[in-house]
């Protein structure tokens, strides 16, 4: 059992277990922190952004100043920005039979997988995974090819120019294999690769595994997986929130007994407690709009921000906030929000049971329905006209790099009075703001991630207990900024196994059993005979059949009837007749009692000595050595058959034949 | 016992002997015995003036189907008739005193099992155990051994009243009775008291052989029974003179010395206890000394924390226990936080054995909270004693902290092990939040003012602090600033801090959050004036919140959803407004519009809390403005014209108001008008009742002196202008309301206020016609219905009184208002003196229940629920409550 590890982000894995005969792929996470390197795509022309100083070394020897902007002490890549995609060179991708996607967040990567390794197998995934991936993926599309630039930078990727560059740039790895965004055609292709499967059901990979998904409890239609064959049982947690938000509660009984779990995405922000977070944003956004400003929210389409709107809903009338518009600006808004209320399946049971009332699950029908609530496509038609301050904007993308965001950006950011709140935890938000310094704006970060915690983690696997654990390197110490907070990781016996990208693990479990079937005709002419109380044994002859990763004992097949002769030529040509086996012996010799034996036929001067294995007998008279070993025993006579047939005869006295 | 009951007693008796079944309810009996005590305690003579009873008994006694509850009740009436020796002397005379408290005779009955009876038992011994007859009474009935059976009782009423029958045994019959004996009347113990030694010797024999037997548990399920006889003799010790202590410390010492030794962690609080005691009476007995020594040395860290507690609990000043104890107490916080408290440790296997016992998370938690409630006392030890300066304590105090938020820098030299056990745990942040608000008035604690500031501050920041923990942190807040005298601390950075952390607090989701922190605005103004009352130069509230005005925040929150934080916005604005009002400051903008909005919660909020405080913004907005002078500013008049004003719709709102207590406030500040007319007049007494002596949390009372008015003869003339005054203002409405208001409180105040008026304009010592003649003309108006149709009612009633007298004459005016509608008008003078204040007033001050507890009523009450009991098919129903 082996796990390639494709990617070194924690919660946005990309991994590879071959097992048995096959070769699944566990997550396509994208890395899309490499954009923040980038500088933002405005979606109208930013004087500012535009007014950019180019960059030069200090020396005058690089000359990037086309690719290269300066802003505020740091430098951005003027260019269409780009991902770091999961390592591709570890392994042959073609050779991946199946994908199982955990959740939205963690797909990101499937086109380029799909559609440019040669991959032919199918990937699994929920269908509110698959939708509101979609969802990601096509708005992600629309960000960044509305809004197409002219000029494509690769010069500073060379690696004699990097390495006299500035700041993150310099230290960034892998430059060469980070990607542009896939275009809309790649995403439908590898959309459609995708198998819906629904929790708990059983999926046969070439009947050598079992794979099934089971609730995670972090976003609709999150899941962990089983991976399991009739003797092992892989466990792949993934992203699970044990915190009653709006999916379906996270089953954890069903990852009991696993010999191997592999344990990614816990949360991005350990002493960030959900609720206290959720409670700031609230408390900030009312400061906000109680002095006159905007607030701008930079999050996903989907996910917390179901969340959010809900707190909102609760909150806004005993704040008083009951006239302040809310807009929520995305391509694919509209969707997210309808959708949302359809899953209701994949809901918790509260607001499944609002379905039957019936009622909207989530309460943002109620705000859109009173007008609180405005949604749309992007800030271009009916918004503008609609638009009024001062209101709370929740839009994308977190990064601030592409998406309407960068339009509030430079609309709100010269103004102390205006507030940006983060939720999303997946981005630094300093590093966010840089390209956009000098900045007035007041900044609050209050990350949302309702992953597990390191405590709730240790809790879960108390509980299951699974043989080992697998999990990123960056799980095992405590987190750099809080090196005294040894609360913060992860603290097991045996401990762990850190991965990092590019490791090659051999999973310490060793395959020691595999179930073969016997059909019932042979089944039957067994003649097992009992060795010890409670345990028969038979012998079996038998043609062992495997297909399918099936293995089956088949009665060995009669010998054609031979036809009838004259030749006596031909019966010496007749197969040598099957010979009867050979008895099986079982049992131990007992010394003592075999002494006594040897005594009674006359051998008399025995010497015993023991061995590491057993005794060896020396019978002194006869010159004859009898080595008595667990499993085996040898006479060493010279030439003198008679004596060594009376011993054997002896021997096998003591033991049992099959 | 007055005739009426001693003509019913004998047949309540009869009722009671018969069954008691047929009781009202379960606490008639209680109610009975309590009236009897009374009596008794009162020096009467039961047993003379009510034989029934001892018929009752011998009745009750000898009836093997009584109820359990009626012969409980027999038993401790008997103990209580015996209570002196003379009628012990009477009733031992009978045949039944054996009777009743014979074991063997409710044994064979079977009625032993009932704890009902087992506690009458003790308890009517307990009430006849007061002089030496029932001692050797008791002790030749050989009651002793079953009392110390019960002391283990399975019913734990019953093994404490058998614990405390024990030590009263001991202690009230003590041979010479020591200087500082409490709880027992001298007087009662004259030469004639003492009882014959040999009785009290052989209890105290059996008893101490008992404790000693007892105190040593022999198998475990035995420590509950080390727990009762500890407990005793924690009891005995505390009282006990020197010959019985002596005794008692020489027969139990060994047994004491055994436990000390086993350790057994049930035991310790108790064993402390014991010891402790001994301690505080014997003083320096080097046996105890040895005990104490130990207690403080044994080896279970958690038991170890506990007993040093304990002991610094009690104030003792032994130097080296003390030192001890504050060592093992400074201990834990040493090794959490790295601070070297202690200096050198001094055994390192102790230190080993407390670290590994805060390794596991539950005793982490609960001996670093023992340990943090201990500091405040800890610091205040003398020097000596403490092995680090007060202010180390602080800085500890401080560390943990920030530990327990996740705050603490990783160059913290404290046990990571350990201190991952603290952090987040809102229990361990409390306890240090409240040890660090005590601890302000430990030696050289200001030194570390700029960085409890900070922690605090950080605390108030921490999205994941508890609401309570939040509510901790602003009290230690307040009260550093209450006790700091320099603020040139506190930095820009700070002071942005707290300014933006008390802004998004405001905010909170929580309810509790925002009213923590409204009310810590108004609590922080409140410090503002206290301080500034010091004449301190700079002001607190400048200091800390800068130019920040919290006026708007507040109110913000007079809108907010929740009805609590709405009334402490509207107090906490108070609080903030009071000094301006006291400099008698212009009016800002906002004020009017704060005093519209505060006017519109008073009319139609439906909450009450919001609305009292609005009444009690006005009271203290009255009592804290300074009066319009001649000299004073037309700014200052406008303030003085919109508080009158909105007074008038404050008591004409708050008299209707549904929420007595509103109504209470709202007489309250009618009393401030009276005040402010009348101070001037001779007759007025000024605080009708308790309220000036114990102001409440809101009424701030000027303290404005009142001259008086010298010209005697004018004062009819200006009291007739002030009347006609203060009934414009509706303050005589409020009154008149508030007497016929069903709420026994406001009718009370309002009698009371009435009769002040009633005193002070025309008291009943001045002739009818001298009174009418000068203040006829005052009147006022009362409503043809509601309240005003009461008065008339009352008035008519009164005046047909008269009438009788004086023959019928004309009642037209009082008429008009009978069929209700009109409003009729009516002097205020005529109105004060016919409407019987007096007779009111004195039936208003007793208790409403004062009908229905008399013993009078009890007996009724019986005798009517036997007599309806005995009609079968039809169910009593009494109202207990």
């Amino acid at each position: 059992m082996k796990l390639y590890c494709l990617s070194g982000h924690p919660t946005l894995p990309c991994n590879v277990l071959k097992f048995k005969s096959t070769t699944i792929m566990l997550d396509c996470g994208l890395d899309t922190t490499s954009v923040l390197n980038f500088l933002p795509l405005p979606l109208v022309h930013s004087p500012r952004l535009s007014k950019l100083p180019g960059w030069v070394s200090k020396d005058g020897s690089a000359n990037l100043q086309k690719e290269l902007k300066e802003c505020a002490g740091r430098v951005f890549v003027d260019s269409q920005p780009e991902f770091c995609l999961p390592e591709r060179e570890l392994l042959d991708l073609s050779t991946i039979d199946v994908i199982l996607i955990s959740n939205y967040h963690c797909m990101m990567a499937l086109p380029y997988i799909t559609e440019h390794t040669g991959f032919t197998g199918t990937v699994y995934a929920t269908e509110p995974t698959l939708t509101i991936g979609r969802l990601f993926m096509e708005e992600l599309v629309n960000f960044m090819e509305r809004v197409p630039k002219a000029q494509s930078a690769t010069c500073w990727k060379n690696k004699e120019m990097q390495r006299m560059l500035p700041g993150p740039l310099k230290d960034v790895v892998d430059v060469w294999a980070w990607k542009r965004s896939y275009s809309i055609q790649e995403v439908n292709s590898a959309l459609s690769k995708v198998q819906l499967v629904g929790y708990s059901q059983k999926v046969e990979l070439f009947g050598a595994v079992q794979v099934s998904p089971l609730s995670s409890g972090y976003s609709l239609g999150s899941s962990n997986w089983i991976i399991q064959s009739h003797h092992e049982k892989v466990s792949y947690v993934s992203g699970s929130s044990l915190l009653t938000t709006h999916p379906q509660p996270m089953d954890q009984s069903s990852l009991k007994n696993s010999d191997v779990l592999i344990l990614t995405g816990l949360t991005q922000m350990p002493t960030a407690n959900p609720d206290g977070m959720l409670g700031e944003f609230c408390s900030n956004l009312a400061m906000t709009i109680r002095a006159g400003g905007n607030v701008l929210v930079p999050c996903y389409s989907s996910g917390v921000i179901y969340d959010l709107l809900e707190c909102l809903y609760q909150f806004i009338d005993s704040a008083n906030l009951g006239t302040t518009p809310f807009y929520f600006i995305s391509p694919v808004a509209n969707s997210s929000l309808e959708f949302s209320q359809i899953f209701a399946e994949w809901l918790c049971h509260n607001k499944q049971s609002k379905v039957y009332l019936p009622e909207p699950p989530f309460p943002h029908a109620e705000l859109i329905q009173t007008n609180k609530l405005k949604h749309y496509p992007s800030i271009h038609g009916d918004f503008s006209s609609e638009f009024r301050q001062p209101c709370v904007v929740f839009t994308g993308h977190p990064s601030l790099r592409f998406g309407d965001v960068v339009h509030f950006m430079e609309l709100w950011g010269k103004s102390s009075i205006n507030t940006i709140i983060f939720t999303e935890p997946d981005f630094s938000y300093l590093d966010a703001l840089a390209p956009y310094q000098p900045l007035a704006m007041k900044c609050v970060y209050c990350p949302i991630d309702t992953r597990l915690n390191f405590h709730q983690v240790s809790k879960l696997l108390k509980e299951v207990q699974p043989l080992h654990v697998v999990c990123p390197e960056q799980y095992t110490q405590p987190p750099l900024t809080q090196s005294h907070r040894s609360d913060l990781m992860l603290e097991l016996q045996p401990p762990p196994m850190p991965y990092r990208r590019c490791s090659v693990l051999n999973l310490p479990h060793r395959r020691r059993y595999e179930r073969v079937y016997i059909l019932p005709e042979l089944a039957n002419s067994l003649v097992p005979s009992e060795i010890k109380p409670g345990v028969s044994l038979a012998t079996v002859s038998a043609v062992l059949h495997s297909k399918d990763n099936k293995h089956t004992l088949q009665l060995v097949p009669k010998p054609p009837p031979v036809a009838p002769s004259k030749k006596r030529k031909r019966v010496l040509e007749e197969p040598p007749a099957v010979l009867a086996p050979k008895t099986l012996l079982s049992g131990a010799v007992p010394l003592e009692a075999f002494l006594a034996t040897l005594q009674n036929h006359g051998f008399t001067e025995v010497k015993v000595e023991e061995t590491a294995d057993g005794h060896i007998l020396h019978l002194q008279a006869e010159d004859t050595l009898i080595q008595l070993e667990e499993d085996g025993t040898h006479i060493v006579c010279d030439n003198n058959e008679p004596l060594r047939t009376t011993l054997r005869d002896l021997v096998l006295r003591f033991l049992q034949k099959l | 016992m007055d005739r009426e009951c001693a003509l019913l007693l004998p047949g309540v008796c009869a009722v009671l002997a018969g069954s008691g079944s047929s009781l009202p309810d379960d606490t008639s009996l209680e109610k009975l015995l309590d009236w009897f005590t009374g009596i008794t305690e009162d020096g009467g003579s039961l047993l003379e003036t009510c034989p029934c009873l001892l018929k009752l008994i011998s009745t009750v006694v000898h009836n093997a189907a009584s109820d359990p509850g009626v012969l409980s009740f027999t038993l401790r009436l008997t103990g209580l008739l015996a209570a002196t020796e003379e009628s012990f002397k009477t009733i031992q005379e009978h045949p039944v005193l054996n009777k009743v408290f014979n074991l063997q005779h409710w044994q064979e009955a079977g009625l032993w099992e009932d704890p009902c009876l087992r506690i009458g038992w003790i308890q009517g011994l307990r009430s006849m155990l007061q002089h030496p007859k029932a001692l050797s009474f008791f002790v030749q009935s050989g009651f002793i051994d079953p009392l110390l059976q019960l002391q283990t009782d399975t019913s734990l009423f019953i093994a404490e009243a058998a614990n405390q029958m024990l030590a009263h045994i001991l202690l009230f019959f003590q041979p010479v009775p020591p200087a500082g004996c409490k709880g027992m009347d001298k007087k009662e113990k004259g030469d004639g008291m003492t009882p014959s030694s040999a009785d009290y010797t052989a209890v105290v024999k059996s008893i101490s052989g008992y404790l000693k037997e007892s105190l040593v548990p022999k198998e475990s399920k035995n420590v509950r029974q080390s727990l009762q006889t500890l407990k005793l003799l924690a009891l005995l010790l505390a009282q006990a003179g020197p010959p019985l202590r002596d005794k008692l410390l020489q027969t139990v010492g060994d047994s004491l010395e055994e436990l000390v030794t086993a350790g057994s962690s049930e035991l310790t609080l108790p064993l402390m206890d014991v010891i402790l005691s001994a301690c505080s009476s014997s003083g320096t007995d080097e046996r105890i000394t040895r005990l104490l020594s130990s207690m403080l040395n044994i080896n279970k860290p958690a038991d170890l924390i506990h007993a040093a507690a304990a002991f610094l609990r009690r104030g003792h000043h032994d130097t080296v226990h003390t030192a001890r104890a504050v060592r093992i107490l400074l201990l834990p916080l040493d090794i959490m936080t790295g601070q070297t408290l202690l200096g050198t440790i001094s055994t390192d296997e102790h230190q080993f054995s407390v670290v590994e016992q805060l390794k596991s998370k539950s005793s982490c938690i609960s001996m670093i909270c023992v340990c943090l409630s201990n500091t405040p006392q800890i610091t205040l030890t003398p020097p000596d004693v403490l092995p680090c300066l007060p202010v180390s304590i602080v800085t500890a105090v401080l560390s943990l902290l920030r530990i327990c938020s996740g705050n603490s820098p990783s160059s913290s030299t404290g046990c990571s092990e350990v201190s991952r056990n603290v952090i987040g745990s809102s229990k361990v942040q409390k306890c240090a939040l409240e040890a660090l608000t005590t601890l302000t008035s430990s030696p050289g604690a200001k030194e570390r003012i700029s960085e409890v500031f900070t922690v605090l501050i950080q605390y108030l920041e921490n999205p994941d602090s508890d609401p309570t923990v939040l509510h901790k942190s602003y009290q230690a807040l307040l009260k550093w600033t209450s006790v700091c005298t320099d603020f040139s601390f506190i930095t820009d950075q700070l002071r942005h801090d707290l300014v933006e952390v008390v802004k998004k607090r405001v905010c909170d989701m929580r309810w509790e959050v925002k009213d923590s922190t409204v009310e810590f605005l108004g609590h922080l103004a409140g410090v503002c004036d206290s301080i500034k009352a010091a004449a301190e130069e700079r002001d607190a509230s400048e200091a800390l919140l800068g130019d920040c005005s919290t006026t708007p925040l507040l109110r913000e929150a007079l809108q907010d959803s929740e009805s609590y934080v709405r009334a402490s916005a509207i107090s906490a604005l108070a609080k903030t407004l009071t000094h301006r009002w006291q400099q008698g400051a212009t009016l800002t903008e906002e004020e009017p519009e704060i005093v519209s909005r505060l006017l519109e919660i008073l009319s139609q909020d439906s909450e009450g809390f919001p609305r009292r405080a609005v009444v009690q913004y006005f009271i203290s907005w009255y009592s804290s403005h300074s009066p319009p002078s001649s000299s004073s500013s037309s700014s200052s008049s406008s303030s003085s014209s919109l508080l009158m004003q909105s007074v008038r719709s404050v008591l004409s709102q708050g008299r209707a108001d549904l929420d007595w207590e509103v109504k209470v406030h709202t007489l309250v500040l009618a009393e401030l008008l009276l005040d402010e007319a009348f101070s001037g007049h001779p007759g007025y007494k000024k605080g009708s009742d308790s309220h000036h002596a114990s102001p409440h949390a809101y009424g701030v009372v000027s303290e404005q002196a009142y001259t008086l008015h010298t010209h005697t003869a004018t004062h009819t003339e200006g009291a007739e202008s002030d009347l006609a005054v203060v009934v414009e203002q509706g303050v005589v409405s409020v009154l008149l309301s508030g007497l016929v208001d069903c709420d026994r409180p406001v009718a009370l105040k309002a009698c009371r206020l009435l009769i002040t008026l009633r005193e002070t304009v025309c008291p009943l010592s001045l002739g009818a016609l001298d009174a009418s003649a000068a203040m006829a003309t005052v009147s006022c108006e009362l409503p043809g219905c509601g309240w005003g149709r009461e008065i008339l009612k009352i008035l008519k009633m009164k005046k047909s009184d008269q009438a009788k007298e004086e023959d019928i004459a004309d009642q037209s005016g009082l008429n008009g208002a009978e069929e209700g509608g009109d409003s009729v008008c009516v002097s205020v003078c005529e109105a004060l003196r016919s409407l019987g204040l007096d007779e009111r007033m004195e039936v208003l001050t007793q208790s409403s229940d004062h009908i229905h507890n008399s013993p009078l009523s009890l007996l009724q009450d019986i005798l009517t629920a036997s007599a309806t009991h005995t009609k079968p098919g039809e169910e009593v129903i009494v109202d207990c409550y």
